[in-house]
């Protein structure tokens, strides 16, 4: 499906090339399918096809940007030489080609999953799922969603590189209708391969709201705090992240800014950035820029190493691109961004996380105001249970949780149950690999 | 073939209903960090999409590729037939009176007459006026775009329409112990002309990260709390007008089910939808081709109508009112808001705060929050706050957020004055709309506020 864009990158690259000029081609090609279920049933079908190439022109040390759509090549080229008289100066630095790694992202069997519209019958398998389990749940919201696409990156130090990506995601928010409001719960999985069992993600969203029909009150005093892995990710993304975006460091937005070397989280804690990872959920062989992949550990035994940067940043800061570039889409230039988040440490099984009760919070709503600067957050948690011997006692409504992510790193315990997802919100997408954890430092308020 | 044609095929092939919705953007973006151009773009695109009504099933298919529409449509035939087989209850979509219309919405001064150089300069003229020696940072971003619009259905409807919109926002960041950072946006469905207001919110927000910086952490529990028309147009929006979504209320995801006709709010509030009044969220006709109307949601306080595109009308067995937007021709249109607003009311802003005895809070401005519209419950934070005492405003605090249950929150308010101001926004529901959102100052009587203390 690719060889009608590689074609039209080269034919852009040939043009830059004859006017004299440095640039570089981003092109994708690519396939989202969609099914969604609302009240029990099968209710839309639909999929895009998107194919187009974002190019950037250095010219008279500016840097320009246009898109364009194959066999409008020089429309997008001319439109990017004309915007580069807008643009910043910033003598930026292609990369040569290099040694590319090995890194598992493309399952064939997907492609045959969409030929034969099968995303429809799974989304019956998540719906089936769910209501097999007892009579008064239903599956309200959720789909499926299938990824196919193969993207490109050339410039003109003759730079060539192809990665073809494969992603699918079941999801299911079960309901429990109620009188004055209805009691609801999700369950997703996402993975590279076709490998989700959709009914059994069907059977947990159904089996999570039915463990929460009973409402308890918060005990009074100090409570432990668990966080499943979603929660922990949306607080992650959005209060402790942008802190390791090189450009907020450069210009102290950052809580880290010149604390390289530092104790900055419990010794045992280790976050870093693997697009290297074989199906990691954002894992891939090189950036946006083409920059090949390596690992980047931003914090390594407690020990705060290292920033992201792409290579407008890196020039700007004085140091080299990290392979952190990511577009949106092919009609936006590239932006620093984590790509396949790990968090790792010594691990308690997960049972034996919370030994003298305390709650278990699922999802949290309004991570995305968390103060990326300072990594302060309020939010409201929900669903929310109380837990005592290990068991679920019922749901807890109205409970708030608000805390600092930088200070939470200090005392986190991670538990054993590392799951690999993806989340967008607030106009960000995440994609990791993370544990639940439980954090000490949070102050619990209730209604 | 023509689009009629390929319409036509797929009829003949046993659908019930197409429509094919192409659209041409044309767009610019620009982004001023610090004084330096960060991002600048502009670019063209075009594709469309098909959607096939079989059976009880939808396929919908978007492209970018304008040669094979034919191919397009046949995909979408077969997605709509294979999910008719999964889909066993009945349904349909409304009646709606069927148009030919060409429509161009004005643009005074046409943007892209503009120069990328001179919307730079003006810019670089913002970045002057946000210069004060307490602002550590700023982040200017400019959009503008044209989209010309034509959909086509097998009904007999045919409209042709160009919707150019404009947005920009001034983000200030300053350091005191902590990081705050103010921002405001301005934005409007026309051309250039809509850039006049962006200056005058300059001062706006150089004022709210000043007194952010001296800020003090806020107060928890339950108390009264006064929302500025910015914030109060947020609640508006995003705690009731998503609940008010037809798509919502008809899947069983809506606190508002069942309840039409019902009292939701206490009796001076009446929220509207109205893509019809002059917004950022405004447009002559929905994706489906349906002519707006405002929509009276809320009626002094009784439930009076919903958003809603033609599936969910005839679901809910109401009229559809202009209720579906897409993005863009890649995905489908969904049930959105258009231009939210809660109607002024009668009230001074100094009455409200005489209402309010003991300890209450005055917030300004949303910086993001979050809403489940089927449990009925919000959290929203606000961007600059105040406590008050007696009546009396007495020190700035930060990191206000506050959260409660939709209904119970519109029932407690209890004032709101006279004076309408709005603001734009986007909304984020999979796909992204440009909306706006206003009311007046809003008094409620108690909401749970959650602070850092
Ligand atoms: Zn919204």
């Amino acid at each position: 499906m690719s060889e009608k864009l590689i074609e039209s990158a080269k034919e852009i690259i040939g043009k830059l090339k004859g006017r004299g000029l440095d640039g570089d081609v981003f092109g994708v090609n690519c396939r989202n399918v969609e099914y969604g279920i609302k009240k029990g049933e099968l209710t839309d079908s639909s999929e895009y096809d998107d194919v187009g190439l974002g190019i950037r022109v250095l010219k008279d040390g500016k840097l320009g940007f246009g898109f364009c759509t194959p066999g409008y090549e020089e429309k997008g080229v001319k439109q990017a030489v004309e915007f580069s008289k807008v643009s910043q100066k910033i003598d930026l630095k292609f990369p040569e080609e290099e040694h590319v790694p090995k890194v598992e992202t493309f399952d064939s069997k997907i492609e045959q999953v969409i030929s034969e519209g099968k995303g429809a019958d799974f989304t019956q398998e998540l719906i089936d799922g769910c209501v097999s389990y007892a009579e008064d749940i239903t599956p309200t919201m959720g789909g499926v969603e299938i990824y196919l696409g193969s993207e490109i990156v050339a410039n003109t130090n003759g730079v060539l590189l192809e990665k073809k990506r494969t992603a699918m995601l079941g999801s299911v928010m079960a309901t429990i209708p109620g009188e004055k409001t209805s009691i609801t719960a999700s369950e997703k999985e996402v993975s590279k391969k076709s490998d989700i069992d959709f009914k059994n993600v069907g059977e947990r969203s159904a089996e999570k709201v039915d463990s929460m029909r009973n409402e308890v009150t918060l005990p009074e005093g100090d409570i432990p705090v668990m966080l499943e892995s979603r929660s922990l990710n949306q607080l992650l993304g959005f209060g402790l992240i942008p802190s390791f975006n090189g450009e907020n460091v450069r210009k102290g937005k950052s809580v880290y800014s010149d604390k390289l070397g530092e104790d900055v989280a419990h010794s045992h804690l280790t976050l870093k950035d693997d697009p290297t990872q074989d199906w990691g959920i954002g894992s891939s062989p090189f950036d946006d820029e083409g920059v090949v992949s390596r690992t980047l550990e931003f914090i390594s035994h407690g020990i705060l190493k290292g920033f992201m940067y792409d290579l407008k940043e890196a020039h700007k800061s004085e140091t080299e691109s990290t392979g952190n570039a990511i577009r949106a889409n092919f009609k936006s230039p590239p932006d620093i961004s984590e790509r396949n988040l790990v968090l790792r440490g010594k691990d308690t099984p997960r049972e034996e996380l919370l030994p003298d009760g305390g709650i278990l919070v699922d999802d949290i709503m309004g991570a995305h105001t968390a103060n990326p600067a300072s990594g302060d957050f309020s939010i409201v948690a929900t669903p929310v249970w109380l837990i005592e011997n290990g068991e679920k006692k019922g749901r807890i409504e109205g409970v708030m949780l608000s805390g600092n992510l930088p200070e939470l790193l200090k005392t986190i315990q991670l538990a054993d149950d590392y799951k690999k997802t993806y989340m967008s919100l607030g106009g960000r997408s995440l994609k990791l690999d993370t544990p639940s954890a439980r954090v000490d430092d949070v102050i619990v308020s209730g209604k | 073939m023509s689009f009629k044609e390929i319409i036509d095929k797929v009829v003949a092939d046993g659908a019930a209903y197409c429509d094919i919705r192409k659209e041409h953007w044309n767009k610019t973006s620009l982004t001023l960090k610090d004084g330096v151009p960060e991002m600048v773009a502009q670019g063209e695109e075009e594709g469309a999409m098909v959607r096939v009504f079989y059976g009880n099933g939808w396929g919908c298919v978007g492209t970018n590729d304008l040669d094979d529409i034919q191919e397009t449509a046949n995909r979408a035939l077969t997605m709509a037939k294979k999910s008719a087989r999964y889909k066993e209850s009945e349904t349909d979509l409304a009646d709606i009176e069927i148009n030919q219309d060409k429509i161009k919405i004005p643009m005074k001064e046409d943007f892209r007459d503009i120069s990328a150089e001179e919307k730079l300069s003006f810019l670089k003229e913002l970045e002057y006026n946000l210069s004060k020696n307490f602002v550590k940072s700023t982040d200017i971003r400019y959009r503008d775009s044209l989209v010309e619009k034509e959909i086509i259905t097998s009904e007999g409807t045919h409209i042709q329409m160009e919707i150019p919109r404009l947005v920009a926002y001034l983000i200030v960041t300053g350091k005191s112990d902590t990081i705050q950072r103010a921002s405001e946006g301005t934005g409007g469905t026309g051309g250039y002309e809509i850039t006049e207001k962006t200056l005058d919110k300059t001062n706006v927000v150089l004022d709210r990260l000043e007194t952010l910086l001296e800020a003090s952490t806020p107060p928890s529990g339950k108390m009264p709390l006064i929302m500025d028309p910015h914030l109060a147009g947020v609640f508006s929006h995003e705690a009731f007008g998503h609940a008010a979504e037809g798509d919502l209320v008809a899947s069983d995801n809506s606190c508002l089910k069942g309840k039409l006709g019902e009292k939701v709010a206490s009796d001076i509030v009446t929220i509207k939808d109205d893509p019809t009044m002059e917004g950022y969220g405004s447009f002559p006709y929905d994706d489906e081709g349906t002519k707006t109307r405002n929509r009276v949601l809320v009626k002094e306080g009784t439930l009076n109508d919903f958003i809603l595109d033609r599936e969910n009308a005839w679901k809910l067995d109401l009229e559809p009112n202009g209720g579906a937007r897409a993005e863009d021709f890649r995905v489908k249109p969904l049930v959105r808001m258009s231009n939210t607003i809660m109607e002024p009311g009668d009230m001074k802003f100094e009455e409200l705060l005489e209402e309010i005895k003991g300890r209450g809070v005055y917030a300004k401005a949303s910086s993001g929050g979050q809403v489940s519209p089927a449990q009925g419950t919000f959290q929203f934070n606000a961007q600059e706050s105040y406590l008050i005492e007696d009546g009396e405003i007495v020190k700035p605090l930060r990191d206000v957020s506050f959260n409660g249950f939709t209904l119970d929150t519109l029932q407690n308010i209890t004032g709101i004055t006279d004076k309408l101001e709005t603001g734009i926004g986007h909304c984020g529901k999979g796909q992204t709309a440009p909306v706006s959102d206003g009311a007046g100052h809003v008094l409620v009587s108690e909401v749970m506020v959650g602070g850092r203390e």
